[in-house]
């Protein structure tokens, strides 16, 4: 019975963890949802409503942007699946996603230096022409991975308790976790600059700092940066085509039947 | 040259094609890498247009150049790729039947220029706003017991979801056929090179002080915070120095990705290990 419990929990976090990979992040991979999928399936569904709020609750004002982000949702259904296993409170289930959350933190940051791996696989595919198999490595490879991290800490956590998480949580010396994700932090870096290179020169290099520049002083955020990028992409577009006109910056085929005019 | 492949893609029923962005789109995380970020699903989203764009054996290196233009970095909330995917699939169509005039460099800078406005409308959409919206209807029902509250959570996030994927889709692809022809009859293409460079480059440099962080925990005495002399001079400036470094590293091509890689995770653990720096 413990076990069948425990492999339907993990088919359930498997469901979610593709949520946000392969159906566009539909908000299934949220505590809410997933707890009460949970309840429903494990047939106690007031307790997955009930864990479901309260770990929504927590969480909602946590938003995951570009690298970091740490992901409550595993925490929250391995928290509510012993609650309503072992009739424990409500308490318990969040007592117990804590330890599950560093787990899975643990786990992904391993994963996500796999991932650059594949990345690279990749690039070697395409350059070899093996085209189907850089296109497997996307579509399978990168979702296994994912299901893998998954699967693994949910079964040992719901079958074997949650001591089992907070003494594998506690065995990584803090060193080396905080050590490899500030590796990651760098790698990032290493993104930006390729993609920097492709497209930089000596004359386009202000427009660089010109965006560095006003993100690291006004603190505002990339959109406001990126929007504030397009106007004075689109002023310096009509100094240099127009010359004139504020009128001729309206529309691309507007500035074109000036263009006529003035030839 | 690729004409069967041209036509081929031109024949290939409209409907298929936005099916395509559309899971395209939704599997924009399969692979998600501090790298280059969202680069294989992307590649995998434009890979059957590739395919049908260039059947022959004769033009696999062709092929292969279109590939690795779609392995560059890119990120963007799953939503938004669609309208990316549509223009970068009617600019690889114009490309395939002009090769020699048209510039395959403004594909890249396009999605350079689209990544950046896109994600943060996106993200502000979705996770900001509907996620929100849809979670709070859905945890009031549910703390009084009613399932009808994650239903209705969900039927909010998906009925949110699919149209507006589908429809950027759909939009992005035929306004970019149209617009890509316009570029290709006047010297228009300069001119959204021109655009796209800067806005591009202007969201890269505000990427790079954004959305990773580096300090340093380095102090000397009770008086001397590194962190703060380095911030009274400039904020961000580790970020800055360590993506200079980066493509410096690159351009002398030299040292072999994979090198890079595995140094900054060994750097990593020792400057982290004496409290140089921390992210």
């Amino acid at each position: 019975m413990k076990l069948v419990q425990t492999l339907i929990v993990v088919l359930i976090s498997v469901m979610m963890k593709l949520d946000s990979r392969m159906f566009g992040r539909l908000n299934f991979e949220r505590p809410l949802l997933t707890c009460t999928i949970c309840g429903l399936l494990l047939g106690n569904l007031q307790v997955g409503l009930q864990v479901g709020a309260t770990m929504e609750l927590a969480t909602l004002g946590m938003m995951s942007i570009g690298a970091s982000g740490i992901d409550m949702n595993m925490g929250a259904l391995v928290g509510c699946a012993i609650c309503i296993m072992t009739g424990a409170d409500i308490e318990t289930a969040i007592t117990i996603a804590v330890p599950m959350t560093l787990l899975c933190t643990l786990i992904e940051t391993v994963a996500s230096v796999v991932r650059i791996n594949f990345t690279h696989m990749c690039d070697d595919a395409v350059e070899k022409g093996d085209f189907r198999k850089a296109k497997r490595i996307d579509i399978v490879y990168g979702p296994v991975l994912y299901v893998l991290c998954t699967i693994i800490p949910v079964f040992l956590s719901v079958y074997f308790g949650a001591s089992v998480v907070e003494a594998i949580a506690s065995s990584v010396p803090t060193w080396v976790t905080a050590g490899v994700s500030l590796g990651a932090n760098i790698i990032a870096y290493y993104g930006f600059a390729m993609l920097l290179s492709t497209m930089v020169n000596k004359n386009t290099v202000v427009y660089f700092f010109a965006g560095f520049l006003l993100a690291a002083y006004s603190g505002l955020g990339l959109t406001a940066i990126a929007l504030i990028g397009i106007v004075l992409a689109m002023i310096l577009y009509t100094v240099k085509y127009t010359g004139t006109g504020v009128q001729a910056a309206s529309a691309a085929s507007a500035v074109d039947d000036l263009e006529d005019l003035d030839n | 040259m690729s004409a069967k492949g041209l036509e081929a893609q031109r024949n290939y029923p409209l409907n298929k094609k936005l099916k395509e962005i559309f899971w395209g789109s939704w599997c924009m995380q399969t692979n998600w890498n501090y790298e280059r970020q969202m680069n294989t699903a992307f590649m995998y989203g434009m890979s059957r247009t590739i395919d049908r764009l260039y059947p022959d054996a004769d033009e696999v290196e062709k092929k292969k150049a279109v590939y690795k233009r779609h392995l560059e970095f890119f990120n963007i909330t799953p939503q938004c790729a669609a309208l990316v995917f549509g223009i970068c699939m009617a600019m690889e169509e114009e490309y395939a039947e002009h090769p020699d005039t048209f510039d395959p460099a403004s594909i890249s800078a396009v999605k350079v220029a689209l990544m950046g406005p896109l994600s943060g409308i996106g993200d502000a959409l979705f996770q900001g706003t509907i996620r929100i919206i849809a979670m709070s209807i859905g945890i009031s029902l549910a703390q009084q017991g009613s399932i009808i509250g994650p239903i209705l959570a969900a039927l909010i996030s998906i009925g949110t979801s699919a149209p507006i994927t589908w429809f950027l889709g759909k939009f992005g692809y035929t306004k970019g056929q149209e617009f890509v022809r316009q570029m290709a009859e006047s010297n228009l293409m300069e001119k959204v090179m021109f655009v796209c460079s800067i806005a591009g480059l202007f969201v890269i440099g505000g990427m790079s002080a954004t959305l990773s962080s580096l300090t340093t925990p380095l102090q000397f005495g009770e008086a001397l915070v590194l962190q703060n002399v380095l911030d009274g001079i400039m904020p961000n400036m580790i970020p800055l120095a360590m993506t200079w470094l980066m493509y410096f590293i690159i351009k002398s091509g030299k040292v072999k990705p994979m090198t890079v890689i595995i140094g900054c995770f060994v750097a990593g653990i020792i400057l982290n290990y004496f409290g140089i720096l921390a992210c």
